[in-house]
């Protein structure tokens, strides 16, 4: 009965599916990019992809899980984007304060500068994701990372990836991704002591 | 210069050099000589020490608050998007 159904009118089926499920989809990649634009493109994507290939899918798996797992693929997708092709600006601004980064942080000798030298934090449990404005805060510091740091830090965690393999899909050498790792942890860090752990 | 200050040298890492060894130990693994460094830097600094428990933390908040599996989404708000669903169906249809 199913597969007679997927075969027949897509375009029912990609409606039922948009009723369902498109709410839940976009809020998650809105979770995801912190964008509505972004997010409304990625979910129309997903939906135009599945409607290209809703015959292939024949009801074998959950429509849900289906169109998640597209779904995660190119927010995955929008992130190697976002990592190979930041704006010429931005890649400009990038390599003038290339040098003058680790000054905020070091001295000449690389030693910690005075009043960035990290002290233990007050609350140091992983039950703070149930504390709504820590997650505000957590996604509000990582909005001010530079693009490719920020592309960085999501593709480490996005699908569990291990770091040769997310290397291999960016072409750039392990040492470049976790140079790039490092200086976006170095300024996450900064902004969650500030912004909360100090507060 | 001396063996012994070539020695020093390459156990007293710059904290600079121990984060970024921290970052490397939390993508990758270290070789057996950075390990060696790593330790010895951080017990006579207390600072990068805080700062590998804190990274530590980080990459635990991290995975969690970004690991993809949108069943188990953190946000559980739903935001409608009348809107979108139009402009899917028109581009369907």
């Amino acid at each position: 009965m199913e597969d007679v159904k997927y075969q027949n009118d897509p375009a029912i089926v990609i409606k039922e599916w948009l009723d369902a499920y498109s709410d839940k989809m976009y809020s998650w990649c809105l979770y995801k990019t912190n964008s509505r634009e972004i997010a409304e493109d990625l979910v129309q994507d997903t939906f135009m992809a599945a409607f290209q290939s809703i015959k292939k899918y024949e009801g074998k798996s959950d429509p849900k899980t289906w169109l998640f797992s597209i779904l995660n693929n190119k927010i995955a997708d929008h992130y190697r984007k976002m990592y190979r092709n930041p704006t010429v600006t931005e890649s400009k601004i990038k390599q003038s304060s290339e040098a003058s980064f680790f000054e905020a942080y070091f001295d000449s000798n690389g030693s910690w500068l005075k009043e960035q030298r990290p002290r233990s934090w007050r609350q140091e449990d992983g039950h703070l994701l149930d504390d709504k404005i820590f997650v505000k805060v957590l996604q509000s510091c990582m909005s001010k990372l530079p693009p490719d740091g920020y592309a960085a830090v999501q593709l480490k965690y996005l699908e569990g990836k291990k770091g040769e393999i997310i290397c291999q899909e960016l072409q750039i050498s392990p040492t470049n991704f976790w140079q790039l790792l490092h200086r976006a942890r170095l300024q996450l860090r900064r902004c969650l002591e500030i912004n909360w752990f100090k507060k | 210069m001396s063996i012994m200050k070539k020695i020093m040298q390459w156990v007293m890492l710059s904290c600079k050099k121990a984060t970024e060894l921290i970052e490397k130990k939390l993508l990758t693994k270290l070789s057996f000589g950075e390990k060696v460094q790593l330790k010895m830097h951080e017990s006579l600094c207390d600072a990068c020490t805080a700062y590998e428990k804190q990274s530590k933390l980080m990459d635990q908040l991290l995975s969690k608050h970004i690991h993809s599996d949108g069943d188990s989404n953190k946000s559980d708000e739903v935001i409608e998007n009348e809107e979108l669903k139009k402009k899917i169906m028109e581009k369907i249809k």
